[in-house]
C-alpha cells in the first residue's frame, strides 16, 4: 500500500540556519500520525515546508506518490492538503462565517470533492453555528481554534496538519477539540497532528513520530513505544525521563 | 449663503477625489503598496480618452465605455509585470519601482501630447446646470458625486458579498493564511489592481469633462488621493469617500477665503488630521 | 544583573581590523578630491567650478537620501522642503537682513534643522509607503506658502544682488570651500557615523530594524536623528545651489526633481553604501551633460532604469561589484584578525 503523504530526506531552511536534516515519514490513508518534540525540534518548520511555504526539493514530499515539494501553498490545498496553522492565523476584522466561507468558495472554485459542509461542521462544533455573525476575533481562543479547524476542513482536504492546536487552552476545551478528531478520521481524512503533550498525542493517532534537532528521532505505534523510549528520543540520549 | 455654496460646491469636488481616493485604498488595505504613478495612469487615460474623442468623434459616454475596460487591462498587465515583483513586508521597491514608472510615463506623456492642457468634448452637458434652492448646481459634478458614490457602494458590496471580495478581505487580513485556504494571492492581487485601476478609467473620463489635463498633473492627483485616503481613515472604502468630502470642502472653503489658498487649505487640514487623529476621522484607532 | 556572577574568560588576543588596502586607497583619493575641489578657482574655469558644484550638490542630495532610506528605512519623496527652506532662509538673510551671505548660508541650516523635528513627529505616524507620499505633501505646503509669503516675494521668487559685491575669484574661493566642506559634512560624516558605534546600529536597522530593536537599538531614536541630519544635509546643498543660481523661486526651490535624482543615483548607484552613491551621481552627471538635451526622452529612460533597478537588481552597481570583489573604499566592518597566524 502506497502513502498518501510522504517525505523523503526533507531538508529545510532558514536562510543560512538549517531547520530540518532529511525527514523520512509517511502517512496512509485514513491514519492519524502525531508528531512530537520539544521546542525548536522542527515540527512546525516540516509542516510548513510540505505545505510550500518553504522552499524544498520536488522529490522531497510525494502525494499519492506524485513529487508536489515546493508547490505553491494555494495549488497545495487544491492537491488535497490542508493546514490547521500554528496560532489559528484566522482572518480578522471578518465574521466566523466569512471566514469559513473563503474557503468554501476556493473548494468552489478548483472544484474538491468532499463531504464537508457548513451545516455538517457546525454539528461538529455548534459554537460556530451560534457566533456565526460575530466578528472572529471576539471569541474566545478554544471557539477560534475550532473555526481555524473549520476552515481548513471546508477546503476538503485528503491530508490535515494540525500544528499545536491545544497550545494555550484549557484542558476542557482542549477534550472538546480532541473528541472531535475521530469523526474528521471517519470521514476518510488522514491526519498528522503535531502535539507538545505526549500522553494526548499517543491517545489521538495511531502511529509517532519523535523529532529532535531537526531529524526523527523515534518513530512506532503510538500503543507501542514506552515512555523510556519517547524521553531518550525527545531530549536526546542520556536525559532522564520526566 | 456664499459659504453653504461653497459646502457644496466642496462635497461636488469631493465627488471627483472619491473616484481617486477608492482606488488608492484599494490597493493598500489589500497589498500594503502606494502606487506612486495613481495620478499619472489617471491623466494618461484622460489623454487617451482624448485623443479617440478627437479621432473619432466619440461622446463621453463611449469614450467611458472604451476606457474603463482598458484602464483593467492595464491595472493588471501592471500588477503582472510590475507590482508582482515589489509586493511584500519592505515598502522601499514598491515606491521606487512605481516612482520610476512615474517619472516614465510623465515624460512619455509629454512627448506624445506636448505640455498643452486639453479637455474632452463634452457636447455642452459641462456647462448645463440644475436649479436648487438658490444655488446652481453643475450636473457635471452632479453626475461625478452620483457616480462617485455608486462605485463605492459597489465596491463595498462586492468586498461585503463576492467570493472575490472575500477573498481580497482574506488576503488583506493575512495573506500566508489565505494561501493556506486556497487562495492564490497573486490573482486576487492582481484583480484588485485591475478593480483599482479600472474605478480611474471613470475618473479619467470625468476629470478631462470637468477641467483640463495636462501630463504634469498626475502627482497633484495621487496627493488629492492619498490625502483623502488618510484624512478618512484607513479600512473601510467608505472612508476614503468621506475623507474626499472633506478634502473638497476644505479646498472649496480655502479657495473662497483666497484663490492662491484653496489647494493649501486642503494640505492644512490634511496636517491638522494627521496631528491630531492619525487614524483618520472615520477609522477606528488601532490598539 | 549584579547577583549573577560571570566566569572570567582569557578574551582570546585578537586585532580589531577596520581598514583595507582597498579603503586606504579611496581614502588617499577621497581626501585627494576634497583638496582638488577646495582649490578649484587655481586650476579651474568658473564652468567648470559651476559643473563641479552641481555634481556636488548631487552627491549629497544622495548621500542624505541614502541615510534615510537605505539604513533608517525612511523612503522620502520630499528632501526639496529642505532644500528650499534653507535656500530660502539664505535669501532672507543675505539679500533681505544683510547677513554676509557665507555666514548666512550656515545659519539658513538653522530652519530646515528646525522644521524637522515638528514635521518628523507628524510623518512618523504615516505607516510604511504613505510616509513618502507625506513627506511629499511637506514640500508641496512649503511650495504653496513660499507662493503666498510677502516676506520671500511670493510666486515671483528673490535674487541674491548683494553677490555683486564680491569679486568673480572671491566667489568662486566661496563656492569651492563651501562644495569641500558639504561634501565632507555629509559624505565624511556619514562616512564617521557609520564607523563610529552608532554604525553597528544603523546597519543592524538596515538589515532588520525588528531584529534591531530586540538587540538594543533605539530605533525610534535614531530614525528622528537621521531624518534631522539629513534635513540639515539636504539644506545645505540647497543653500549653496541656491547661491551659486543666484535666484530662487517656489517652484525651483520646491522642485520635485530632487527627489527624482537622489532616488536615481542611489538606487543605480547601490542602496545602502557610500560607494554607490558616487558612483551613481557620477553616472547621473555624466549622463545629464551627453543625454540631458534629449529632454523627455532621457527622464523615460531614467525612470524605465529606477524601475528595472527596483525590479531586478535592488543593491545597484555596488551591489553588483562588491558580489565579485571584496574591496571596499569606505570599509565599514570590522574584521577580526588573530595576530598570530598572520
Amino acid at each position: 500500500m502506497t502513502a498518501v503523504l510522504s517525505t523523503h530526506g526533507l531538508i529545510a531552511r532558514y536562510g543560512d540556519f538549517q531547520a530540518l536534516y532529511g525527514v523520512d515519514t509517511e502517512l496512509h490513508a485514513g491514519e492519524a500520525v502525531a508528531l512530537i518534540g520539544a521546542n525548536g525540534a522542527g515540527k512546525s518548520t516540516f509542516l510548513r515546508s510540505i505545505m510550500g511555504l518553504l522552499p524544498v526539493g520536488r522529490e522531497m514530499v510525494l502525494l499519492d506518490g506524485e513529487p508536489i515539494g515546493g508547490t505553491a501553498t494555494d495549488r497545495m490545498v487544491q492537491k488535497g492538503i490542508a493546514i490547521v496553522p500554528e496560532g489559528r492565523r484566522l482572518f480578522t476584522g471578518m465574521s466566523v462565517e466569512d471566514n469559513l466561507r473563503v474557503a468554501i468558495d476556493q473548494a468552489a472554485r478548483f472544484g474538491a470533492k468532499g463531504g464537508w459542509t457548513l451545516t455538517r461542521l457546525q454539528k461538529l462544533f455548534p459554537i460556530l453555528a451560534e457566533k456565526a455573525r460575530a466578528p472572529v476575533q471576539s471569541l474566545s481562543g478554544g471557539q477560534q481554534q475550532m473555526v481555524a479547524i473549520g476552515r481548513a476542513l471546508l477546503c476538503q482536504p485528503r491530508v490535515l496538519l494540525c500544528d499545536e492546536i491545544s497550545l494555550g487552552l484549557a484542558p476542557k476545551v482542549i477534550r472538546e477539540i480532541y473528541a472531535a478528531l475521530p469523526e474528521i478520521r471517519a470521514a476518510g481524512t488522514a491526519m498528522i497532528v503535531v502535539e507538545q503533550d505526549v500522553g494526548l498525542a499517543q491517545s489521538a493517532s495511531d502511529r509517532l513520530y519523535c523529532m529532535l534537532e531537526g531529524r526523527v528521532t523515534l518513530t512506532g505505534k503510538s500503543g507501542d513505544v514506552t515512555r523510556e523510549q519517547i524521553g531518550k528520543a525527545y531530549f536526546g540520549a542520556g536525559h532522564a525521563v520526566v | 449663503m456664499q459659504w453653504f455654496d461653497a459646502l457644496v460646491q466642496g462635497i461636488l469636488l469631493g465627488g471627483m477625489y472619491a473616484q481617486y481616493a477608492l482606488g488608492m485604498a484599494l490597493m493598500f488595505g489589500v497589498m500594503r503598496i502606494v502606487n506612486i504613478s495613481h495620478g499619472d495612469l489617471v491623466i494618461l487615460l484622460s489623454l487617451i480618452g482624448i485623443s479617440m474623442a478627437t479621432a473619432w468623434g466619440l461622446a463621453p459616454v463611449s469614450v467611458l465605455i472604451i476606457l474603463v475596460p482598458l484602464a483593467v487591462l492595464m491595472g493588471w498587465v501592471l500588477q503582472k509585470l510590475v507590482l508582482n515583483r515589489v509586493v511584500g513586508s519592505d515598502p522601499l521597491p514598491s515606491l521606487i519601482a512605481t516612482f520610476g514608472l512615474s517619472i516614465a510615463l510623465q515624460n512619455l506623456m509629454l512627448q506624445i501630447w506636448s505640455a498643452n492642457s486639453r479637455s474632452l468634448p463634452g457636447h455642452g452637458i459641462e456647462s448645463q446646470s440644475i436649479e436648487i434652492g438658490g444655488i446652481y448646481i453643475g450636473l457635471l459634478p452632479l453626475i461625478v458625486l452620483a457616480v462617485a458614490t455608486g462605485l463605492t457602494w459597489g465596491v463595498d458590496l462586492m468586498l461585503k458579498h463576492t467570493r472575490f471580495g472575500r477573498a481580497l478581505r482574506a488576503a488583506s487580513s493575512d495573506v500566508e493564511a489565505a494561501a493556506m485556504t486556497g487562495i492564490n494571492p497573486r490573482a486576487v492581487y492582481a484583480l484588485a489592481t485591475a478593480v483599482a485601476v479600472g474605478i480611474l478609467g471613470f475618473a479619467a473620463v470625468f476629470q478631462s469633462l470637468r477641467s483640463t489635463v495636462a501630463p504634469a498633473d498626475g502627482p497633484a492627483q495621487l496627493i488629492y488621493a492619498f490625502e483623502a485616503v488618510i484624512i478618512g481613515g484607513m479600512g473601510a472604502v467608505w472612508g476614503a469617500f468621506l475623507g474626499s468630502m472633506v478634502l473638497g470642502i476644505s479646498q472649496a472653503i480655502g479657495f473662497r477665503i483666497d484663490p492662491g489658498f484653496g489647494v493649501l487649505a486642503g494640505h492644512i487640514v490634511f496636517l491638522i488630521v494627521l496631528a491630531t487623529r492619525p487614524q483618520g476621522l472615520f477609522g477606528k484607532a488601532s490598539t | 544583573m549584579s547577583a549573577i556572577s560571570f566566569a572570567t574568560t582569557e578574551a582570546p588576543e585578537v586585532l580589531v581590523q577596520r581598514q583595507t588596502s582597498s579603503g586606504r586607497i579611496a581614502m588617499t583619493l577621497a581626501v585627494l578630491g576634497v583638496v582638488a575641489v577646495a582649490t578649484m578657482p587655481w586650476w579651474a574655469s568658473t564652468g567648470t567650478i559651476r559643473s563641479i558644484l552641481v555634481l556636488c550638490c548631487y552627491i549629497a542630495v544622495a548621500q542624505m537620501w541614502n541615510l534615510l532610506a537605505g539604513y533608517a528605512g525612511l523612503v522620502s519623496v520630499g528632501q526639496q522642503a529642505f532644500m528650499g527652506a534653507a535656500g530660502y532662509a539664505l535669501f532672507v538673510l543675505a539679500q533681505t537682513y544683510g547677513v554676509n551671505p557665507f555666514a548666512a548660508v550656515f545659519l539658513s541650516l538653522l530652519v530646515p534643522a528646525v522644521l524637522a523635528v515638528p514635521l518628523y513627529l507628524l510623518l512618523h505616524r504615516l505607516d510604511g509607503p504613505y510616509f513618502s507620499i507625506g513627506t511629499w505633501v511637506v514640500a508641496e505646503v512649503f511650495r504653496l506658502v513660499a507662493s503666498n509669503l510677502p516676506i520671500v516675494n511670493f510666486g515671483a521668487g528673490m535674487s541674491l544682488r548683494v553677490m555683486k559685491d564680491y569679486s568673480a575669484f572671491e566667489r568662486n574661493v566661496a563656492m569651492s570651500l563651501l562644495c569641500a566642506a558639504m561634501l565632507l559634512l555629509t559624505v565624511g560624516g556619514s562616512y564617521w557615523l557609520l564607523r563610529s558605534r552608532y554604525g553597528l546600529a544603523l546597519i543592524a536597522m538596515r538589515d532588520n530594524p525588528v531584529a534591531a530593536a530586540s538587540q538594543g537599538v533605539n530605533v525610534a531614536k535614531l530614525r528622528f536623528l537621521i531624518y534631522v541630519a539629513s534635513a540639515v544635509g539636504c539644506g545645505l546643498a540647497g543653500a549653496i545651489y541656491f547661491m551659486a543660481q543666484l535666484r530662487i523661486t517656489p517652484g525651483s526651490a520646491f522642485d520635485p526633481m530632487w527627489a527624482n535624482v537622489a532616488i536615481f543615483i542611489v538606487m543605480v548607484g547601490g542602496i545602502g553604501s557610500i560607494e554607490g552613491v558616487l558612483i551613481g551621481a557620477l553616472i547621473f552627471f555624466i549622463a545629464d551633460r551627453w543625454f540631458g538635451e534629449y529632454g523627455a526622452t532621457y527622464f523615460v529612460v531614467l525612470g524605465l532604469m529606477t524601475l528595472l533597478v527596483a525590479l531586478y537588481a535592488r543593491t545597484g552597481i555596488w551591489g553588483l561589484i562588491s558580489k565579485r570583489w571584496d574591496a571596499p573604499w569606505f570599509p565599514i566592518r570590522r574584521k577580526l584578525v588573530d595576530p598570530n597566524r598572520q
